[in-house]
């Protein structure tokens, strides 16, 4: 076998980083086994490095990310060894329900701040507090609903509407990065919104294919409700803006609450669906 | 897991991961690579486990008495000692063969519907 003289430092640096990602587990469970997960992750690596080479080793990190988001939240969440994949999906459900709500509270109430240049404060200091938590919260609980429904759904959607809810999970995780390191950064501004633009146009294409593949017992349309309005109103919004026009507020209200009403349908649909599996298992 | 019931048919049905680590299990002790390794083989890499599963799962199996860890090394040669070992405990085992046999239900179910007839 050819020598490859890169393996044994992009094994070290893939272990430093996992070693870093561990502190998104609580840290009884890190304590516990953060060493031996760090230890099994560098032997795959030593395995992966060996049969696939560089693409093995991307395809190994692509597979990690997942497992490590989801074992994490899984983690923190805690809820013991009933914490199946039923349960998580119908807890995902709610999250993406009540995320809905919040983020467009919070996107809604926002659109009143009468100035969006000066500190948090003021007349319009409820405004502008409602929109950040509201966005804030509502974006991590967007992500703990598409984990959900890639766990829950992945399979049955087909190699394509798993991929798309993965990507649809990263853009959501760029997202509320970008959403954090907005204060202190330019880029968080664009982080956010080309997060939130992948997640929603990636959550347009999971709807064509469940609605193709009848992926859901009814509603197979809430995806693309959920996910088509946002890419709509951010290219509506980029074209006025480059005639100087301005977009119309209600349009803007009438587009994030479609968005919601999208992914509360979803969000339903989950823990409904899960909960009679959940029934008829046990 | 149904509320109410007793014994090992509280666990059933057990999540897949649950179902691999302890059939990796079966035939003996093993460490953390060494289960995710076999579990790789026995389904010949249709499922793999990453480590958060994989010690999610044997942290929660540890809690509920389904495994235990072991003291005992193997194989002094290729033992590394700073690995945890874990083996099946006797409800693990139990658990596992009320699986198997629940699965073994279903199976012989689906063959009297002609389930795999015309497929294939």
């Amino acid at each position: 076998m050819r020598e490859r003289n890169w393996a044994p430092a992009s094994i070290d640096l893939s272990v430093q980083i996992y070693t870093w990602l561990l502190a998104a587990y609580p840290e009884r469970f890190r304590a516990e086994y953060g060493p031996h997960m760090a230890q099994v992750f560098r032997d795959v690596c030593q395995r992966e490095s060996r049969r696939g080479g560089l693409p093995g080793m991307a395809a190994l990190w692509a597979r990690t990310s997942l497992d490590l988001i989801r074992t994490s939240v899984e983690e923190h969440i805690d809820r013991g060894i009933d914490m199946n994949r039923e349960n998580f999906v119908r807890w995902s459900g709610w999250a993406l329900m009540a995320g809905a709500v919040l983020f467009a509270a919070g996107l809604i109430l926002g659109s009143f701040d009468t100035n969006y240049s000066d500190p948090i404060g003021g007349l319009d200091a409820f405004y502008e507090i409602s929109q950040i938590v509201g966005i804030v919260l509502g974006q991590i609980l967007f992500v703990i609903g598409l984990l959900g429904l890639r766990a829950g759904y992945g399979t049955r959607s087909g190699s394509v509407g798993g991929a798309l809810l993965l990507i649809a999970v990263i853009g959501g995780v760029v997202s509320l990065g970008g959403m954090l390191i907005m204060n202190s950064s330019e880029l968080g501004w664009t982080a956010w919104a080309l997060g939130l633009l992948t997640m929603t146009l990636a959550l347009t294409g999971y709807g064509g294919v469940a609605i193709r593949r009848r992926v859901f017992s009814r509603w197979n349309f809430a995806p693309l409700l959920a996910g088509a309005v946002i890419p709509v109103l951010f290219g509506v919004s980029a074209a006025i803006d480059s005639s100087g026009g301005s977009m119309e507020d209600w349009t803007f209200a009438v587009g994030v609450s479609a968005t919601a009403v999208g992914l509360i349908l979803l969000g339903y649909r989950m823990q409904a669906e899960a909960a009679t599996t959940s029934q008829a298992l046990a | 897991m149904a509320e109410g019931v007793k014994g090992p048919e509280r666990f059933l049905p057990l999540t897949p991961a649950v179902f691999h680590i302890l059939l990796a299990l079966a035939d003996g002790e093993k460490h953390g690579y060494a289960i995710m390794q076999e579990v790789e083989d026995m389904t010949e890499g249709r499922v793999q486990m990453g480590p958060g599963t994989l010690y999610g799962s044997i942290k929660r199996m540890l809690a509920a008495g389904l495994i235990e860890e072991s003291d005992d090394r193997p194989d002094p040669a290729l033992d590394d000692e700073r690995r945890r070992y874990y083996r099946l405990a006797a409800l693990g085992r139990k658990v596992l063969r009320q699986e198997t046999e629940r699965m073994a239900g279903l199976m012989a179910l689906a063959r009297r519907k002609h389930v795999w007839s015309g497929v294939g």
